[in-house]
């Protein structure tokens, strides 16, 4: 019984999306509003950004100049940064793997 | 002398009416019995608690979903606490009623006082740990509290010295609560049963 308590379940990484290397274009971002996961390329990094906002979680939008909240008006830059609030924190950024051909992102 | 302590931990021979359940209703012997309970699931939640404000809410998330038992062990703890302060309360009614507290037993009953305000303070210690709401207000309640006692500004900022629900004052609530208060109870419960053994039990005429 003790070993059992002490040996938790740790929770194993999922994929969220599995995207082909092609389709993300450079410089661009491919957005899964349904998801709440927006994947961005710039130059050679590829990153995925978390678009629950981190003042209440409002899904963010994402615009060409970078990510702007809904509910409250709070702003990114293309990296997750804070430009104005209410936010005061980055958006969290998902694990990238390349697998293959394929961007994957783990959650 | 280890072993003479042992010898002499049960007197050789006991007075039968000592014995009577109906007279202390084993009040004091549950409460302590909660104590050692309590001991027992405290150590076991160490193993997954973290005291820090950003990680210990989520720690105990983490123990309730996904540890075995988990769930069980803290509410058990939660529950016991709970039980522990209503007996200790009820003890302290039985040997007032009784008039236990009386010479020859006047040093036993401050011992038991001291007792008591030690297990509410423990109680209000463990309060902050989970960092949920309830605690978060409930302890910046007693803060305020404790600021209009004597000498309250210098015990609230030993207490909380950046304030409620900071890094510094969580661990200090924390080592308080798993060090220094219960160290102390059962320091205090071991001179209190040996009172007892040196008043000759617990009927009120020697």
């Amino acid at each position: 019984m003790l070993g059992k308590f002490l040996t938790p379940k740790v929770r194993q990484k999922k994929t969220l999306l599995s995207v082909a290397k092609a389709e993300l274009p450079p410089d661009g971002a491919l957005v899964y509003r349904e998801a709440r996961v927006a994947l961005m390329r710039q130059g050679e990094s590829v990153y995925a950004l978390n678009l629950v906002c981190t003042h209440l979680g409002c899904t963010v939008n994402v615009t060409s100049t970078g990510l702007i909240c809904p509910c409250h008006g709070s702003s990114f830059d293309r990296e997750g940064k804070v430009l104005h609030g209410p936010a005061d924190r980055p958006l969290e950024r998902y694990q990238v793997e390349v697998v293959g051909d394929c961007y994957q992102v783990l959650v | 002398m280890i072993t003479d302590f042992a010898k002499h931990l049960f007197p050789r021979v006991v007075l039968g009416k000592n014995l009577k359940i109906s007279y202390t209703l084993c009040l004091g012997g549950l409460a302590f019995t909660c104590l050692l309970l309590l001991a027992a699931s405290g150590l076991l939640l160490l193993f997954y608690y973290q005291p820090t404000p950003v990680a210990a809410f989520p720690s105990i998330l983490f123990l309730e979903s996904s540890v075995w038992g988990g769930r069980y062990l803290r509410s058990l703890h939660r529950l016991t606490s709970h039980f522990f302060l209503v007996l200790i309360v009820l003890h302290t009614l039985r040997v007032v009623l009784t008039g236990a507290y009386r010479r020859p037993r006047e040093l036993n009953w401050l011992l038991g006082c001291a007792l008591l305000m030690l297990a509410v303070f423990e109680g209000y210690t463990g309060y902050l740990l989970p960092m949920d709401q309830l605690a978060l207000w409930a302890t910046q309640t007693g803060m305020e509290l404790v600021q209009i006692m004597p000498l309250g500004d210098l015990l609230r900022s030993v207490l909380v010295p950046d304030g409620v629900g900071q890094p510094m004052s969580l661990l200090r609530f924390y080592v308080l609560h798993i060090l220094i208060v219960p160290g102390s109870l059962l320091l205090l419960c071991f001179l209190h049963f040996y009172r007892i053994r040196k008043n000759k039990g617990v009927l009120p005429y020697l």
